[in-house]
């Protein structure tokens, strides 16, 4: 009986109807990022086709969250400086990023301080793509979306769950699902064609040691995961701070040192992010006052 | 620190962290205690938020300081067994402290 529910589950949460495909310009961007011929100026005039996506782009690459130093007002301008891969993740986090805001704001804050944590640690490994991971650590969670939003009884019987019972969201997911948030995640990554290196990483995040290629990366996001709840940045009524993984620490081979600088400056660029939604919540109350 | 929305600056506050304005240059820096030309500026230039010392402004709601304490214990409280975690606990809890301070 219970089998057949949970095959049910799997079924739906693989078909995901309600979540909106990502756009086919994505597709095409991926194909050109791949192409050595591809010069700046046609990827930016593919870009610019989709005014929306322009200019979240822009805003985005503009935001406190990436930091970068100067101020990037043209679309060559961000291919030239910032390389076709970046422009790439930058696109794929815009895109998700919106889908999450609308759904689910501390789930929100939590992916976005994940993020925050991933690239301060990447940058401080030496990733040949910190941005890459920021955008992993962005979307690792883009699956409790995905059951939030196909499976929308099952979700809150999930909530009641972790709220009467005091486990955390994946041991409820397992329990009543057969499957959990991350692996729903992989699979969502896989059908949108997003690259290896964001598929893995989601899927394995909370459990790196099952990552084949993509190890490091699936570690990094693994922890920073773990740095964020600590920090508060939950989500609902799951605020414990998951195990960590054995391999994944030896992996990183932090020193008391490296975590102190790693806090640090999380803590910095967390401002920036705190600030942002202070001021979104500002408006929401102003727009609900007036 | 606190961080406020700069509506909520009032004379006599002391920025924690430099004022930048959109393009990136400072407009004010760390340590400046603000007065009313410069926090009239501040709020010219469409700054939204800032940095200050201490904690100036009581937010509706808020959880005292022993009760984030309490909830930084329950979140570590099932990973009590492992210690770099252990240590992230203790600096996390030491920084709500020191931010908390008036100084």
């Amino acid at each position: 009986m219970e089998d057949t529910r949970q095959s049910q589950f799997r079924k739906a949460l693989r078909e995901v109807k309600s979540l909106p495909t990502l756009p086919g310009i994505i597709v095409k961007l991926t194909r050109m990022a791949e192409d050595p011929d591809t010069t700046t100026e046609q990827m930016g005039k593919v870009i610019s086709k989709d005014h929306i996506l322009a200019a979240k782009l822009l805003k985005l690459v503009n935001s406190a969250f990436y930091g970068f130093p100067q101020k990037i007002s043209s679309l060559n301008s961000a291919i030239i400086l910032l390389g076709f891969n970046v422009i790439k993740s930058l696109i794929i986090s815009s895109s998700i990023f919106e889908l999450m805001e609308s759904q689910d704001v501390e789930l929100w804050e939590h992916s976005l301080g994940c993020a925050v944590v991933c690239s301060v640690l990447a940058k401080r490994l030496g990733v040949s793509d910190p941005e890459e991971v920021s955008t992993a650590g962005l979307i690792h969670d883009i699956g409790k979306v995905a059951i939030k939003m196909e499976l929308k009884q099952e979700f809150e019987t999930l909530k009641q769950m972790v709220h009467d019972r005091q486990i955390s969201m994946i041991e409820a997911e397992k329990e009543l699902l057969g499957i959990d948030h991350a692996e729903v995640g992989g699979w969502l990554a896989k059908s949108w064609n997003l690259p290896a290196k964001l598929v893995e990483p989601i899927a394995c995040h909370h459990n790196p040691l099952e990552a084949k290629d993509e190890k490091l990366c699936a570690s990094i996001i693994h922890f920073s995961d773990i740095l964020i709840r600590g920090l508060g940045y939950g989500h609902g009524d799951d605020v414990w701070v998951p195990p960590l993984s054995k391999t994944a620490w030896q992996l990183l081979n932090l020193t008391q040192h490296d975590l102190d600088e790693i806090m640090d400056a999380v803590e910095e660029k967390l401002w920036d992010v705190k600030g942002f939604s202070l001021e979104i919540q500002s408006e929401l109350e102003n727009s609900m006052t007036s | 620190m606190q961080q406020i929305l700069s509506m909520q600056a009032a004379e006599g506050m002391v920025l924690g962290m430099d004022v930048l304005t959109s393009d990136g240059r400072i407009l004010c820096g760390k340590g400046t205690s603000l007065t009313a030309t410069i926090i009239e500026r501040i709020r010219k230039m469409d700054i939204s938020y800032i940095t200050v010392e201490g904690h100036p402004v009581q937010v509706e709601g808020e959880k005292s300081l022993e009760q984030e304490l309490r909830d930084i214990e329950k979140r570590f409280s099932r990973v009590k067994h492992v210690p770099p975690l252990m240590y992230i606990k203790k600096k996390i809890k030491q920084r709500k402290v020191a931010g908390r301070k008036t100084s």
